[in-house]
């Protein structure tokens, strides 16, 4: 399927340059436009346009390893950077507003009660996206 | 025509951030986000800085980018600063870029020594493997001490470093500039000596060697401003080629010799008499123990660039010492015992060098010869980088210490220090030129320069382990003893012998440039003591409004856009026009009662103006004799504001007059004057014109 345009959030999790180098393979026969995007989660009690110096510090770098990422694999990432107070509903709104055909979620390996755990970001944005979204488990360590 | 309301100044909410953040609704009520714009030339950084990015550096016009282009495939990409350790020389590649001056010197350092020697005779080239042993162990001292100069300066700066620290500042300075002369010298005697070595084969090229050097320096300057990596990758396949090939021969002569099987000498095109012309005295094979010395040079190169070496860089800086002196040890040696044993003898006249007619000997004019000649010829050429690499480097400790231009510290896109090396090219280029491209005219003014270099450290290291006294500090002692007393003895030898063949040149120009470097940091102490400021509590001075200055050429948009920037900054704005004839100042006068006539702004009308007639059409002098006359009855700092109308091409420059321009080169020195540039560009024009009728 030629998707022209890809979204992919990074979260800082080990599964980011996985994701990020995955979707450069998918993109690169359309040519299409790749966006890592990173969303800071505000707490209730502050502003939601507070100036959010440590977590701003922290979203810009894991961008910049993801285009450092996307170059390496030979393609070029756009960054995108946010505030919100849930990253589900920005990443989907960030999506229906730029057109995105494919949300490229990455999962960490993660167990809780003996099952693998899926994050609430992934099922929300799973559940709400209008687009194509393909989420990309981490494999088991061994 | 009626005049447009003045405008009120648009509101501003404080200094503009680098980041916007907008407010977006989302989908569902309560999903609003925020997103934060950056700038793609800026990026955020750790600890609330601000990184600029690739694109901050890229050019805005398409000049600009075909410049850029053109400069990244000569000099290749921008490397950034956190890659420097890549940069790094690994220990094959310090060896070549290194140690390529002193392993080159084995190409002609017995020859030197024969050539004096055969002066006294045929028989008395049979003192050429003494003295080239003499040579080898002075080296083994230098290595052992340079080991001892590494190790306890790591960071650099070799024999400057150490004689300042434990000797003084003034002895620091010797060292330092004579090591800058000999790295200057490097590149010129090693050039000159290269292209003579292909001028051997091609012997047209002779008439024109000036040029070739000039060109070989050239190449040269573009692979070391590519960065030190890439020259090392560069430089070491001829570097390796003429060790393995130089290796060969004498393996292959040793063996004959050892066999039996003794070659017959090949004759140069015109050997030296048998007879000699001169008796063999102490001051002869004194003379031939300094030319042979030559070989000694660029063993400090090692210590100076230890910090261009890959973790741990002093054991990989004292590895690499140890093999460049183990490699030259080796060929010299063995080039010379080969000579000697032979019996082959150098050219009258410097045809064909004592290398080539060895290896004629022992291998015939075939292939092997060739190569031979071939890699000796490009490792000399190529000996001239350790020149590219030490004088930057010792350059830059020097400026980081105020004793040269700053500019000098300062790493270029491609993390090469790019002032020194293009100041080592022009003058090493202007030497070679000076000297016609003459290797005999150069090489008595080589060598004085690093012996005394030598001689400072080794002193200093001396009085160094008597003051610390760290453990096992009596061997090093020592061995630093026995280093300066032989680089000592050698220094004098070499500035008595070749004192009258130009080493006086050196040491006429070594006092000069210390005084120069002296010079340099007197004036960074003083510029320091005026700039620093004492105390952080210090208060930021509160000023009143200047008294501003505005020369109007003609009333045109671009004066009124000054006049109104200088109302901005300050009530006292006045304006004086400088006419070059009473009739152009009456009219002058009349255009400006217009403009601050009845339907003028207040701000327009409270600007006085001076009008000047210039009975001679002088602008600028009667301008600055204004200034001056304003100055005295004023305390404030005079400020000028000036107009100036920016074309849309550079080329259309040449159109205008240019006026503002030579009166800020005339106000640079004037003291207590302020100036400022208001610009007017082409594009503002149009701006304007939409505005105006936009508000019309």
């Amino acid at each position: 399927m030629p998707w022209k345009k890809i979204l992919v959030p990074v979260k800082g999790t080990a599964v980011d340059p996985d994701v990020v180098r995955l979707a450069i393979t998918i993109g690169k026969p359309s040519k299409a436009q790749i966006t890592a995007i990173h969303v800071i989660e505000v707490r209730w009690n502050l502003a939601l346009d507070a100036v959010l110096e440590d977590e701003l510090d922290r979203g810009e770098e894991l961008l910049a390893n993801a285009a450092k990422v996307g170059e390496q694999a030979g393609g070029t990432l756009l960054t995108e950077l946010l505030q919100a107070r849930e990253a589900a509903a920005a990443i989907v709104d960030t999506a229906r507003a730029q057109g995105t055909d494919l949300i490229l979620l990455g999962m960490p390996y993660r167990t809780r009660l003996g099952k693998v755990y899926v994050g609430r970001t992934v099922q929300d944005v799973y559940v709400t996206a209008p687009c194509s979204v393909l989420a990309y488990r981490q494999e088991e360590p061994k | 025509m009626e005049r447009p309301p003045e405008e009120d100044p648009p509101d501003t909410d404080g200094t503009p951030s680098l980041e916007e953040r907008q407010r977006a609704a989302g989908r569902l009520p309560g999903d609003r986000y925020v997103r934060i714009v950056r700038p793609a030339e800026f990026r955020r950084g750790r600890g609330g800085i601000y990184v600029a990015t690739d694109k901050a550096t890229e050019p805005e016009t398409a000049l600009g980018r075909l410049y850029d282009r053109a400069r990244r495939i000569l000099f290749g990409r921008p490397i950034v600063t956190e890659a420097e350790h890549e940069e790094r020389l690994t220990k094959r590649t310090g060896l070549a870029i290194l140690a390529s001056d002193n392993i080159s010197s084995s190409a002609y350092a017995t020859e030197e020594a024969m050539r004096v020697l055969a002066i006294a005779g045929a028989g008395a080239l049979a003192l050429t493997m003494p003295i080239a042993l003499a040579v080898v162990g002075v080296l083994a001292i230098v290595v052992l001490s340079e080991s001892r100069v590494i190790r306890a300066y790591p960071q650099g700066g070799g024999s400057y470093a150490v004689a300042k620290e434990n000797i003084g500042t003034l002895a620091g300075l010797i060292a330092a500039a004579a090591l800058l002369i000999d790295y200057v010298l490097t590149v010129s005697v090693s050039t000159a000596a290269g292209v003579a070595a292909v001028s051997s084969f091609v012997p047209e090229l002779h008439d024109d060697r000036v040029i070739w050097g000039i060109l070989v320096i050239a190449i040269l300057t573009v692979g070391n401003l590519r960065g030190i990596r890439e020259a090392g990758v560069i430089f070491a396949a001829p570097t390796y080629l003429y060790m393995l090939a130089l290796f060969g021969l004498i393996a292959f002569g040793l063996f004959r010799v050892l066999t039996g099987d003794m070659p017959t000498p090949a004759q140069p095109p015109q050997p030296f008499p048998a007879e000699g012309t001169e008796l063999l005295g102490v001051l002869l094979i004194l003379r031939a123990f300094s030319s042979g010395a030559v070989g000694l040079t660029g063993s400090e190169a090692i210590a100076n660039g230890t910090p261009s070496f890959k973790k741990p860089e002093a054991k990989n800086a004292v590895t690499t010492l140890v093999l460049m002196g183990t490699v030259f040890a080796t060929i010299f040696l063995g080039l010379t015992f080969l000579a000697t044993r032979i019996g082959v003898v150098p050219d009258l006249h410097e045809a064909e060098t004592l290398n080539s007619v060895l290896t004629r000997s022992l291998v015939g004019d075939g292939p092997y010869w060739a190569i031979v000649q071939i890699a000796t010829a490009v490792i000399l050429l190529l000996a001239a980088n350790t020149g590219f690499t030490g004088f930057p480097r010792l350059a830059s400790v020097l400026a980081d210490d105020r004793f040269m231009p700053r500019q000098f510290s300062f790493r270029g896109e491609r993390l090469a220090f790019s002032v020194g090396i293009v100041s080592l090219a022009a003058l090493a280029g202007f030497i070679l030129w000076s000297f016609d491209g003459s290797v005999t005219q150069l090489i008595p003014l080589y060598t004085i320069g690093v012996f005394l270099a030598f001689t400072l450290s080794q002193s200093g290291l001396v009085l160094r382990w008597w003051r610390l006294r760290p453990r096992g500090w009596q061997l090093s002692m020592v061995i630093n003893v026995v280093g300066a007393a032989v680089t000592g003895v050698t220094l004098v030898v070499v500035a008595t012998t070749k004192f009258l063949l130009g080493a006086w040149m050196v040491l006429l120009v070594l006092p000069l440039l210390v005084l120069m470097l002296y010079a340099i940091h007197r004036h960074y102490r003083s510029v320091a003591d005026a700039l620093t400021l004492e105390s952080l509590d210090h208060p930021m001075p509160r000023l009143i409004p200047p008294h501003v200055i505005v020369p109007i050429a003609r009333l045109d948009r671009a004066a009124v856009g000054a006049l109104a920037f200088a109302r901005s900054i300050s009530p006292n704005v006045q304006a004086v026009h400088i006419a070059t004839s009473e009739a152009s100042a009456r009219q002058f006068r009349e255009r400006w009662a217009r403009w601050t006539g009845k339907d003028a702004t207040d701000g327009a009308r409270e600007i006085p103006m001076h009008v000047i007639a210039s009975s001679y059409r002088s602008l600028i002098q009667p301008l600055l004799s204004y200034i001056d006359d304003i100055d005295e009855r004023d305390p404030r700092p005079v400020t000028i504001v000036l107009a100036e109308f920016v074309p849309h091409h550079w080329w259309e420059l040449v159109l205008h007059s240019q006026t503002a321009l030579r009166l800020r080169a005339a106000l640079l020195f004037r003291p207590n004057t302020i100036v400022i540039d208001v610009p007017y560009h082409f594009e503002d024009a149009a701006g304007l014109d939409a505005h105006t009728k936009d508000r019309g």
